[in-house]
C-alpha cells in the first residue's frame, strides 16, 4: 500500500523532479498528499505490524480448518477402525467396564464361525453374481438403448427418451408390490417361469437393471462422438451393430467404466429387493445375510463385527486402487449431464 | 430460362427423365426411411423389454392395485375394494406417524448434511494441500451398503461397549444413553448415521460446484472489496444457486426412501419412533396385514417421486440455460 | 464404368432448400468439381449420393440403377472427409483394413489390399501408427487409402484439402490428379476453392443457393460464365462488372452508362442479333481483368485514373477509376505507369460480355 502510494505521487510531480530525483525522494514534503516522514514511518511500521498480525491469524485458520477436517476424517473412517477389536475377540469380553481395547485373547473363533456356520461364502458368491450380472446387463442395454437414443433418427425419439427418463428416481419401495407381483406372475408360466421367479437369480436381476440413468449417460456421451465416424463407417460398409462394437464401444470405454463402476457399487449395497426377491438362504446376498445375523433379541456381537469387517475390507482395497474412477462415478448421477 | 449446360456429349437426353412414377417414389421413400425404426427397435428392446416389465408395468399395477386389498401370495385373494385403501392412508396413525418421522428425518438430516457439506467444501476449496486425502477418506462411508454403514454404528452406540455411551461415562460418569431404545434419541441416531454416510457424497458434489464458480468474478468481487463472507453470499451463493434447488430436491427424493438403516437398527421402535414410510410399505406388505394401505401409499409416494423428478429436470434445464 | 446420374435432386432442411432440382450427369471415369460459396449446397449433394441424407425429391443413379432407396453401406461409394475421419482408436492397417474387413475379406486378401494402397499412397512406414501420431498430411493419405482400398465405384471428396498448409496442399493436388488417372475411378469433388476447380476439374458445376449455375469444362466456364455470378466467383481478381443499359437506337445496340455509350456488334460481341434485340434495357457490362489494356490519355478508350498499384511479380496490378467506379486491369510487370496518371481504357469486343436484366450472359 506504501508503495502504491509513493507512484501515485510521483504521477504527480513534474517529470523533472522524477528524472533528477529518482525513487528516494518521492515522498518529499512537497508532494500535496503525501504524509510528513517521520508520519510515514509511523505508518509503515503499523502496516507492518498488521501484516504480521494478519499472517499469524491466517496461519492459525488454518490450523483449525486442518483440524476440523482432521476430525470428520476421524469420524468417517472411525467406526470401521472400531469394528476391528469386536472381530478378533470373543463376544462376553466387550461387555467388561471399563473396557478392554485390546482383546488380552485375540482369537479366529468369529470367523471360524462364520465360514462354517453361516453361508457366508454362499452369500458372498451369490452377491458377486447379482452385482456383477446386473451391472453387465445394465452396460449392454443402456449402452445400446443410448445409441440408439443419440444415433438414430426414428419417429418418436423424444417422446419415448422423455417418458424412460420420467423414471429416473422412482424409488424401489413405490414399485415395491407389483414388481413383486409380476415376478411372481412370471414364476407361474411355463419354462419362463424356472428361470424368473422370486427366489431366482434372474428374478433378483432383471428388476434391478431397470434405471435409465446409465441410457442418459451413455446418450449424452455418444453423442459427443464426431459425426464424421459414424459416417465413415456407414460409407466403409459397416452396419449398425458393427459400428456399435467396433467403433463406439471402444471409444466411450471410459464413460463404461464409470456406469459399470456405479452401477455395482449401487447393486451390491441394495438390501430392500434383495430382501423380499431372494429369502431363500441359497440366492441370498451379504447385505440381506449380515442384516440376519443381527438376532431379533440375540446378537452375536464378534460374528457381526468379523462379517461386517469381511465383507468391507476388499472394497477399500479396490477403492484405494481406482479412488479416481470411484469418485467420478459418484458423481455421474449427479453431475455428469 | 437457366442455361445450365448439363451434359453436352449426351446424344439423347433420355437420361434426364425419371424412372419412379411420383407414387411409386413417395412409397419407396417412406419404406427407406421406415428402415430406422427397424434399426432402432434393435437397439432399443433389451432395454426396453426389462425396463418395461419390470418397471413401467408394475408402475402402472400399482396404481391399479392401490384399490384393492391383499392378493400379494398364494392363497391370499385379491379383493376390489375402491376408494377405501385412499381414504384410510389419510387417517391411518401408522402411516401418520409415519410420514412424520420421515418429514422430520428429511428436513434435519439434509439440513445437517448440506450445511456441513457446504462448509468443509469451502475449506477443502481453500486449503488445498492434501485435499485429495480428505475427499478420499470422506468418501469412505458411502463404499459400505447402508445396511453395514448402520451395522458399524451399531457397535458405535451400544448401550454397554459402544464408544459413545464409554466417553458419556468416563467423562460424565453415571449409566450410558439408550441411543436406539429412547425417543427422540433413536430417529436422531438414525440421522447421524445417514449424515455420516452422506456427507462425503455431498462435499465432492459442492466442492465441484465451487469449482464450476468462475474464478474472474471471484478476483473482481475481491478487487471490489468485498469481505469473504460478503463474496460467498454475494458471488458463491447466487452462482450455485441452481445447483442447490437441484441438489435438495434430488436428497429430498433419497432421503425420502429412508429404509435400510431403519430396518436394521431400530425395526422401527421403540413405539414406532423411527417407523418410516418405505418401512411402513414394506412391513404391511410382507407381514402381510393390510396390504392395501401399503398398495395405494406406495402409487402415493410415486406420485410425489414423479413431481419432484419433474422439478429437479426443471431446476436443471434452468441451470442450463443460465450457463447457455 | 460407374455412370452417375442426378435427376431433378432436391433437399429441403425444414425449410431451407439446400438443394433445388439439381440435374446432372458424370460419364465413367471423370473427375467433376462441385464448385461454390459454403451453404451452396455442394456438401449436401455428396452427402446424398453417399446416403447420408435422404433426398427430398428426385432420382440419384449409379450405373443406371437407382440407389435413393439403398443404405449407404450398399452404395458403394467412398468418401473422403474435411476431417478425415480417421477410427482414433486404432492403427493405420485398421483403419485402411476396417472396409474390407467388413466385407468379410479373407485375412491375406486384406493385408496384401491394405499393402497396395500404402504403397500407392507412401505410407507403409505409418501402418503401426495411431491417428492421433500422425500429422495432417499423413491423415490425409491415410484417409484417401482407406477410400480406394476397397476400390469403390465413385469417390466423393469434401473439400479434403482444406486442413492441410499451402504447400503440401500443392502437393497434394497433383497426387489426388496422379491417383484418379491411375485408378479412373469416377470422382465427385466438393471445393470452394476455384484454384483447385480450374486445376483439377475436368468439368466444372458452379453451384449457388443449392442450383447449378453453370456446367462445363474449367475453360468454357471461365470464358463463357453463364451469369454474372459464376463470372465474378472464377478469376482473381474477378470479372469487371459496369452497370448500364442497352438501348437500341435506328436498328443499332449500345451498352450506355455513366454518359458513355458502346456500340455493340452482334457478331464481334457473339451474341445472336434477336437475342440481343430484345435485351434491351437493365444490362451489366463485363470484362476480364486481363482484357483490358492501359493506353495513353490521347488514345482510343474510356478515360479514367490510375489509383493502386498491384505488383504480384508475375503481373502488374493497376486499379483504375473510371466513372467513379474501379476497374482492374492485369498488365504486365515492366509496365510503367503511376498512381495519379490519366490513362485510356481499352478492350476487345469480342471478350467482353454482356449480361441481361436477369444477370444472364447474352452470348449464347
Amino acid at each position: 500500500m506504501t508503495e502504491s502510494t509513493a507512484t501515485d505521487v510521483g504521477a504527480d510531480m513534474t517529470d523533472d523532479d522524477v528524472i533528477t530525483d529518482g525513487p528516494t525522494d518521492l515522498a518529499a514534503p512537497d508532494a500535496p498528499d503525501a504524509p510528513p516522514p517521520s508520519e510515514a514511518a509511523a505508518m509503515a511500521a503499523r502496516l507492518a505490524e498488521a501484516g504480521r498480525a494478519k499472517r499469524i491469524s491466517d496461519r492459525s485458520r488454518k490450523v483449525v480448518a486442518y483440524v476440523i477436517l482432521s476430525l470428520f476424517v476421524v469420524i468417517a473412517i472411525g467406526p470401521a477402525f472400531y469394528l476391528i477389536s469386536p472381530a478378533f475377540r470373543d463376544s462376553v469380553s466387550l461387555f467388561t467396564y471399563p473396557p478392554e481395547w485390546i482383546p488380552s485373547e485375540p482369537t479366529l473363533e468369529n470367523y471360524r464361525f462364520l465360514f462354517s456356520s453361516t453361508s457366508y461364502v454362499r452369500w458372498a458368491i451369490n452377491t458377486l453374481i447379482f452385482a456383477g450380472s446386473t451391472t453387465l446387463l445394465t452396460l449392454v442395454t443402456n449402452s445400446m438403448a443410448g445409441y440408439a437414443f443419440a444415433r438414430l433418427r426414428f419417429p418418436g425419439r423424444n417422446l419415448l427418451f422423455f417418458v424412460i427418463l420420467a423414471t429416473l428416481m422412482v424409488p424401489v419401495a413405490a414399485v415395491l408390490a407389483p414388481t413383486y407381483l409380476t415376478v411372481n406372475t412370471i414364476g407361474d408360466w411355463p419354462v419362463i417361469g424356472d428361470w424368473i421367479d422370486i427366489d431366482t437369480y434372474l428374478g433378483l436381476i432383471l428388476p434391478s437393471a431397470v434405471s435409465p440413468l446409465g441410457v442418459f449417460m451413455m446418450r449424452q456421451f455418444i453423442e459427443t462422438l464426431p459425426d464424421g465416424l459414424y459416417e465413415a463407417a456407414r460409407l466403409d460398409g459397416a452396419g449398425e451393430w458393427r459400428i456399435f462394437t467396433k467403433i463406439v464401444l471402444p471409444l466411450i470405454k471410459p464413460a463404461l467404466v464409470v456406469l459399470g463402476i456405479f452401477v455395482f457399487m449401487l447393486t451390491w449395497a441394495s438390501y430392500l429387493w434383495p430382501l423380499v426377491a431372494a429369502t431363500d438362504n441359497e440366492f441370498r446376498v451379504l447385505t440381506v445375510g449380515i442384516a440376519s445375523l443381527k438376532g431379533q433379541f440375540v446378537t452375536d456381537w464378534g460374528i457381526l463385527a468379523a462379517a461386517s469387517l469381511l465383507t468391507i475390507v476388499p472394497v477399500t482395497i479396490i477403492f484405494l486402487f481406482f479412488q479416481k474412477w470411484f469418485v467420478q462415478a459418484s458423481m455421474a448421477g449427479a453431475l455428469k449431464q | 430460362m437457366t442455361t445450365v449446360d448439363v451434359a453436352p456429349q449426351t446424344a439423347s437426353e433420355d437420361w434426364a427423365a425419371p424412372i419412379l412414377s411420383d407414387a411409386e417414389y413417395r412409397w419407396r421413400a417412406r419404406r427407406y426411411r421406415f428402415r430406422t425404426v427397424r434399426r432402432a427397435a434393435g437397439f432399443l428392446s433389451p432395454y426396453l423389454i426389462i425396463w418395461g416389465v419390470f418397471l413401467a408395468v408394475p408402475a402402472v399395477w400399482g396404481v391399479f392395485l392401490s384399490f384393492n386389498q391383499g392378493g400379494l401370495i398364494r392363497g391370499d385373494p385379491r379383493v376390489f375394494v375402491g376408494f377405501d385403501n385412499w381414504s384410510r392412508t389419510l387417517s391411518d396413525s401408522e402411516l401418520r406417524t409415519a410420514v412424520r418421522n420421515t418429514s422430520i428425518y428429511v428436513v434435519i438430516a439434509i439440513g445437517v448434511v448440506f450445511t456441513l457439506a457446504i462448509f468443509l467444501a469451502s475449506l477443502l476449496n481453500h486449503y488445498r494441500k492434501g485435499s485429495n486425502f480428505f475427499k478420499v477418506a470422506l468418501y469412505f462411508p458411502l463404499l459400505a451398503p447402508p445396511i453395514l454403514g448402520a451395522l458399524m454404528w451399531f457397535f458405535m452406540v451400544n448401550f454397554d461397549f459402544g464408544i459413545l455411551n464409554l466417553l458419556k461415562r468416563g467423562i460424565f460418569g453415571g449409566d450410558g444413553i439408550r441411543f436406539l431404545g429412547d425417543n427422540p434419541h433413536a430417529l436422531l441416531t438414525i440421522v447421524a448415521v445417514e449424515v455420516w454416510r452422506g456427507l462425503g457424497f455431498w462435499v465432492l458434489f459442492y466442492l465441484a460446484g465451487l469449482q464450476s464458480v468462475p474464478e474472474e468474478l471471484q478476483a473482481a468481487a475481491k478487487v471490489d472489496g468485498a469481505g469473504k463472507w460478503r463474496r460467498f453470499r454475494r458471488v458463491t451463493v447466487p452462482t450455485l444457486r441452481p445447483l442447490l434447488l437441484f441438489a435438495l430436491v434430488i436428497a429430498v427424493i433419497f432421503n425420502f426412501q429412508l429404509f435400510d438403516s431403519v430396518q436394521v437398527l431400530t425395526d422401527g421402535g421403540p413405539r414406532l419412533g423411527t417407523a418410516t414410510v418405505v418401512w411402513f410399505i414394506h412391513k404391511r406388505l410382507f407381514k402381510f396385514q393390510d396390504t392395501g394401505l401399503a398398495y395405494a401409499s406406495s402409487v402415493g409416494m410415486l406420485i410425489v417421486v414423479l413431481i419432484l423428478t419433474g422439478l429437479s429436470f426443471w431446476l436443471l434445464g434452468k441451470r442450463r440455460q443460465r450457463e447457455a | 464404368m460407374a455412370e452417375v446420374i442426378l435427376r431433378q435432386l432436391t433437399k429441403h432442411f425444414g425449410s431451407v432448400e439446400a438443394v433445388q432440382d439439381v440435374t446432372l450427369r458424370i460419364p465413367d471415369g471423370e473427375f467433376l468439381v462441385l464448385l461454390g460459396p459454403s451453404g451452396c449446397g455442394k456438401s449436401t449433394i455428396l452427402r446424398l449420393i453417399a446416403g447420408l441424407e435422404d433426398a427430398t425429391g428426385g432420382e440419384i443413379l449409379i450405373d443406371g440403377e437407382l440407389i435413393n432407396f439403398q443404405d449407404p453401406t450398399k452404395r458403394n461409394v467412398a468418401m473422403v472427409f474435411q476431417n478425415y475421419a480417421l477410427y482414433p482408436h486404432m492403427t493405420v492397417y485398421k483403419n485402411v483394413a476396417f472396409p474390407l474387413e467388413t466385407a468379410r475379406m479373407g485375412k491375406a486378401e486384406v493385408a496384401e489390399a491394405v499393402q497396395r494402397a500404402a504403397e500407392m499412397l507412401e505410407i507403409e512406414a505409418l501402418l503401426k501408427r495411431l491417428p492421433e501420431q500422425l500429422s495432417g498430411g499423413q491423415r490425409q493419405r491415410v484417409a484417401l487409402a482407406r477410400a480406394i482400398v476397397r476400390q469403390p465405384l465413385v469417390f466423393l471428396m469434401d473439400e479434403p484439402l482444406s486442413n492441410l498448409d499451402a504447400q503440401l496442399r500443392l502437393q497434394t493436388r497433383f497426387e489426388l490428379m496422379g491417383l484418379h488417372e491411375r485408378l479412373g475411378i469416377t470422382t465427385i469433388y466438393v471445393t470452394h476453392d476455384q484454384v483447385e476447380a480450374m486445376t483439377m476439374g475436368q468439368r466444372i458445376a458452379v453451384m449457388r443457393h443449392g442450383r447449378i449455375q453453370q456446367m462445363g469444362d474449367p475453360t468454357e466456364v471461365y470464358d463463357v460464365p453463364a451469369n454474372t455470378f459464376v463470372a465474378t466467383f472464377l478469376g482473381a481478381p474477378p470479372m469487371n462488372l459496369v452497370e448500364g443499359s442497352l438501348v437500341r437506337d435506328n436498328g443499332q445496340v449500345s451498352f450506355r452508362f455513366e454518359g458513355y455509350e458502346l456500340a455493340v456488334d452482334p457478331a464481334t460481341a457473339g451474341i445472336a442479333p434477336d437475342v440481343l434485340a430484345d435485351a434491351t434495357g437493365e444490362a451489366q457490362l463485363g470484362v476480364r481483368p486481363e482484357h483490358l489494356t492501359l493506353a495513353s490519355p490521347d488514345a482510343e478508350g474510356l478515360p479514367g485514373v490510375v489509383r493502386f498499384l498491384e505488383p504480384v511479380g508475375s503481373d502488374l496490378f493497376v486499379s483504375v477509376n473510371v466513372a467513379g467506379r474501379p476497374v482492374q486491369v492485369r498488365m504486365p510487370p515492366e509496365t510503367r505507369v503511376s498512381t495519379g496518371a490519366n490513362v485510356r481504357l481499352a478492350f476487345d469486343p469480342a471478350r467482353s460480355h454482356l449480361f441481361g436484366a436477369d444477370a444472364q450472359n447474352l452470348r449464347a
